[in-house]
Formats: structure tokens, sequence, C-alpha cells
């Protein structure tokens, strides 16, 4: 019972307290205006370019930009701690690490979520891109679990933040890497083989995949390959944060890393 | 029994230096301590900036690791149960940081009821009883944001005693804050003991420790170099006495000269304001207030007061002594 409300008391609570994000004169430029440029940007070099279409650019970057609030806010249920000093009497509590963590990734995929789907519809709308009616059940699927897949990443980040403490600049980096690498702007298929490869084990890339077929007529029963996947690389990634965490707080101890600014 | 059990215990700190060309440097913070705290009492750690008070404490609630020697609270070793010594032990820091900004005092005490296990049923009722207990009642539901620095300090001391901890750490929790502030939070500790509390509170003000404290371990260079009762510290300068001259602009080198001569046992200078005042302490019997003041010459000197030895000057003769 205790867990179950650190999970969700807790992890709500704790959201709160670090996702500066919250207040709307920052929220709104970062996380509901900058993805639409972002589409925007890419969908118009697209257009001179004469690459892909319109519905390639906006299912690509909207499901991309889940890892903006993936990766900041999940290093922030970390760094963010550090910064305010509390970090020492969340890790001086007997809380479980499990439901401490993982419920504080709750929220942060719900917001990446009403992101990714935000930044879709208008993109959608702004372009005149229009989608099969029967996709879009499908698609709110897909954005779920590529925001479940991204948060994995965004927690073993958050681990990092234990041993790094300019945890933002990782952050920008990773973002910019899944930019590249997930096939958001570039189909994974013009990409370098040893690209290619490492595609294939990021989140995101088989949402984007998904979610383009979705958005070309495919039925759902089509992608749900597509969507174990990447529910498995999610999977594999929240185990991996959850292992990192507990080894470099171990390591915190050992080396008194933990409260460093 | 003893509740709290420190035996050699030991602290290395390992520190980089350069970009190119790294060197490790290690401090050693913490250099054999022991000591043992009984049930119910209050216990000081007593000792100046950089003694190595925090570092200890923070080997005992299971922050860190210590790099030698052993630790047991209440029965669990700090190593090797240190989620058993968490859930029985309370932590509180001083300062102003340290807690949520962003969210209410109350909000702040709910999730660490949540971190500590607090079954919801007994939180409510915990939490308006700590509320009132630190005198937060009634700005309990504003954000801390909006706090006073003893206000955020009490807040840190309601969140220590969340779950009713057995063994209560206090880590300087006065410092910074103004003299009322501090002399309402000393009242709340005396509660504390009064409920049956084991507390182990740092500091480096000798009046809070000889106020507060059953025993006091007083710690310099990362060793203890006495522990007693308050009055047993005193008594062991009670021999002497001390000299006062407030004085304007006291060069290191008039110190140290000071410090030479025969029957002084410690000298130490306190900033008050624009002034400073020196204090010498000597033998009983040595007169040396002639001696003292001629080594003046060239600083402007005020008011000359002689009086008995307190814990303070105790204390500076140990630390000194080091």
């Amino acid at each position: 019972m205790n867990s179950f409300r650190l999970f969700f008391v807790g992890g709500l609570t704790s959201y709160r307290a670090l996702f500066y994000w919250l207040s709307p004169t920052i929220y709104i430029p970062s996380l509901i205006v900058a993805p639409i440029f972002q589409i925007l940007l890419f969908a118009y070099i697209g257009r001179s370019a004469g690459l892909q279409s319109d519905v390639f650019y906006v299912t690509g970057n909207a499901i991309q930009y889940a890892a903006i609030p993936c990766l900041f806010a999940m290093s922030q249920t970390v760094s963010g701690e550090r910064y305010q000093n509390t970090l020492h009497a969340i890790l001086v509590s007997p809380a479980n690490r499990f439901p401490l963590f993982v419920g504080r990734a709750l929220p942060v995929m719900g917001n990446a979520a009403f992101v990714s789907a935000f930044s879709f519809a208008a993109g959608c709308v702004i372009l005149g891109v229009s989608l099969p009616a029967g996709s879009i059940p499908g698609l709110a699927v897909v954005i779920l679990v590529a925001a479940f897949s991204c948060t994995g990443l965004g927690l073993t980040n958050a681990a990092v933040s234990l041993r790094v403490r300019e945890n933002a600049v990782l952050s920008n980096v990773i973002f910019g890497f899944l930019l590249i690498f997930t096939g958001a702007n570039v189909p994974i298929s013009e990409l370098p083989t040893w690209m290619q490869d490492v595609s294939h084990v990021l989140p995101l890339t088989h949402a984007i995949q998904a979610a383009r077929d979705l958005a070309a007529g495919e039925p759902f029963s089509d992608v749900t390959g597509l969507l174990a996947t990447e529910l498995g690389i999610g999977i594999a990634y929240l185990a991996g944060g959850l292992a990192l965490l507990r080894v470099f707080e171990w390591q915190g101890r050992k080396h008194a890393t933990l409260e460093q600014l | 029994m003893a509740v709290v059990e420190a035996h050699d215990l030991r602290r290395v700190y390992k520190t980089h230096t350069g970009t190119i060309r790294r060197r490790v440097k290690e401090i050693e913070a913490v250099r054999g301590v022991s000591f043992a705290i009984d049930k119910g009492e209050l216990f000081g750690l007593l000792g100046p900036n950089g003694a190595g008070k925090t570092t200890t404490i923070k080997m005992l609630i299971t922050l860190l690791i210590p790099t030698a020697g052993t630790a047991n609270v209440l029965g669990f070793d700090v190593v090797k149960d240190p989620r058993e010594v968490r859930k029985r032990i309370g932590y509180v820091f001083g300062g102003e940081r340290g807690v949520y900004e962003r969210l209410s005092g109350y909000d702040n005490l709910r999730y660490f009821a949540e971190l500590y296990g607090v079954p919801p049923k007994v939180q409510k009722a915990r939490i308006e009883e700590l509320l009132e207990l630190v005198g937060l009642k009634g700005r309990e539901h504003e954000r801390t944001e909006g706090y006073s620095r003893g206000m955020k300090q009490r807040l840190h001391v309601a969140r220590g005693l969340l779950h009713d901890p057995e063994v209560v750490f206090l880590d300087e929790p006065t410092i910074g804050l103004d003299p009322v502030g501090a002399r309402e939070l000393r009242a709340t500790i005396g509660t504390l003991t009064s409920a049956g509390k084991t507390i182990l509170l740092t500091t480096h003000y000798m009046f809070e420790a000889d106020a507060l404290c059953d025993r006091i371990a007083v710690i310099s260079q990362g060793e203890i170099v006495a522990e007693g009762t308050p009055a047993q510290l005193k008594s062991r300068v009670a021999s002497g006495a001390v000299t006062e001259v407030e004085v304007f602009g006291i060069p290191d080198e008039t110190v140290e000269r000071l410090r030479s001569l025969e029957g002084v046992m410690s000298v130490w200078v306190e900033e008050r304001e624009q002034a400073q005042v020196l204090s010498v302490q000597t033998r009983a019997d040595v007169q040396l207030t002639a001696a003292i003041l001629g080594h003046l010459n060239g600083s402007n000197v005020g008011r000359v007061s002689h009086r008995e030895p307190t814990l303070e000057d105790a204390y500076v003769a140990l630390v000194e002594g080091e």
C-alpha cells in the first residue's frame, strides 16, 4: 500500500515540487510553441528540397519532441533535488527506490504524451495534413508508448545526474542525437549502416515508424510488432536506469559525490 | 544501553586539482572518532567549522560510508543495514535550503510522510501536531519560497520528526537564525528530550551545547579531544582566569607573541561590530594584565575586564591545544 501511494501521490507531489515548467510562461514557449517551430522548420526544408511529405515531418518531429519533457523533466527528478539541497533528505529516507523514482516518471510520461499529441495536431492543422479518421486511436496508443519508452531513457539520464553535475548539457546532446538517429527527419534506410544499427536500440525509432505506417492508412494490427519492440526498449532503459540509480547511489555514499552542486 | 555507537570512525575525502595534470589530494576529515550515546541522552558534538562534525553525522545517518571503523544505530550497522537505520532516525540540518520552494509547508511534510511510510490515517494528525510544535500553524498552506529562514528551519525540524523516530540527528540546526528564532528552536529541542528521544546535536555554539546537552564531545581536526558533561569540561579550565581586552585592529603577530607568554593557556580574538575582543586565558597564579597591555602598544585599546572561565574558554583551550 505504501509503495502504491509513494508511486502515485509521491510521484505527483515531487513533479509539482521540481518541475518548473509548470509555470505557463515557461511551459507554453518551451513545450507548445517550440515543437511547432521544429515541425515547420523541417517540413519547409523538406518541401523546398523536394524530399519527404509533410506527414513524414509532422509524425517524426511531434513524436521526437517528447524527448524534451522526458529527458529534462526526468533529469530534474535528481538534479532538481540536488539544486534545492533536498537530495540528501530523499536518500536518507527508507523509501523503496522503485516506486520513488518510477512514480516520478508517470507525470513526465503523461506530459510527454500531451506535448506529442498537441504538436501532432497543431502540425497537421498548420500544414494541412489530413489523416485517415481510423488512424487516430492507433496514433494515440503510439504516442503513449513512445512517451513511455523515452521516459525510460529519461530515467537513465536522471541516474547519470547522481554523478554528473551539468546534466542539462547531456540532455541537450541526447536530444540532438535522437533528432538524427530516430529517423524523425531522415528515413532510417538512408542513414549509414552503423547509424541504422544504433537507431534500432533507441527509443522513439519504432514508434515514429509505427505512426507513419498508421498515417499512411495501415491497420493497427500491422504496427503491433513495432510497438512491442518500442515497449521492450522502454522497459530495458527503465530497468537500466533503476540499476544505474542503485549503483550511483552506492558510489555517491562511497565517494561523497551526492551533494556536490 | 548505547543507542548510537561509533568505533574508530574515519573518513577520507579525495579531491582533484588541475585539468590536464590531475592530482589527487586526500583529506582526512574524520580521524578515529569513537563515542556512545545512551537512550534518551542529548549528546553534543562541538567543534569549529571543518572539524568533522557534519562528516561524522553523515556517516551515522547512512549518507556516507566510513573509510574505516564501524557505527551502529539501535543495533543496526550503518553500512550493512542502512534501510533499517533510516526507518528509525530523523535528520535535521541547518540552513534555509533543503525544502521544496514550490510546495507549501504542508505539502513538504505530506511528501516526506509518504517517503517514511506514515500511514495516511496517521499523517494528517501527525502533521497538525508537528506544525503546532514548531509554530508553523496558520502558515502551512503558503509556498515555502515565502518563508523566512527561521520558518524553513522549523519546517526541517517538523520533517525530521514526521515518522516519530527514536533517534534524531540535528546538524547545526540553529545556524543563521536570529536570536529569538534560535531560542525558540532550542526550546523545541528541549521538548524532544522530554519526549524521550535520543539526540545527537552538532553545533559550534558553546552556550547552545552548554544549555542543551547532557554530554559533549569536543571535536577538532577530525578527532575527539575531550568528552564529558558541560560541568566536567568547564572544570578542566576552572583554575584559570580570563582577561578580556577590547581592541581596535590587533595584528596577528601580536596574538602570536601573547600566546608565547609564560602562564598563558590560550588566546583568541572575536570580532564584535567595529571592535575586536582579545581574550587571554591565563593560569590562576599569574597576573599578566600589564604584560598583555604592553604587547598592545600601537593598537587602540578599550575596556579591560577579568572573569571566570566559561565553557567557551574550555572549548577554545581544547581546540587551540590541538
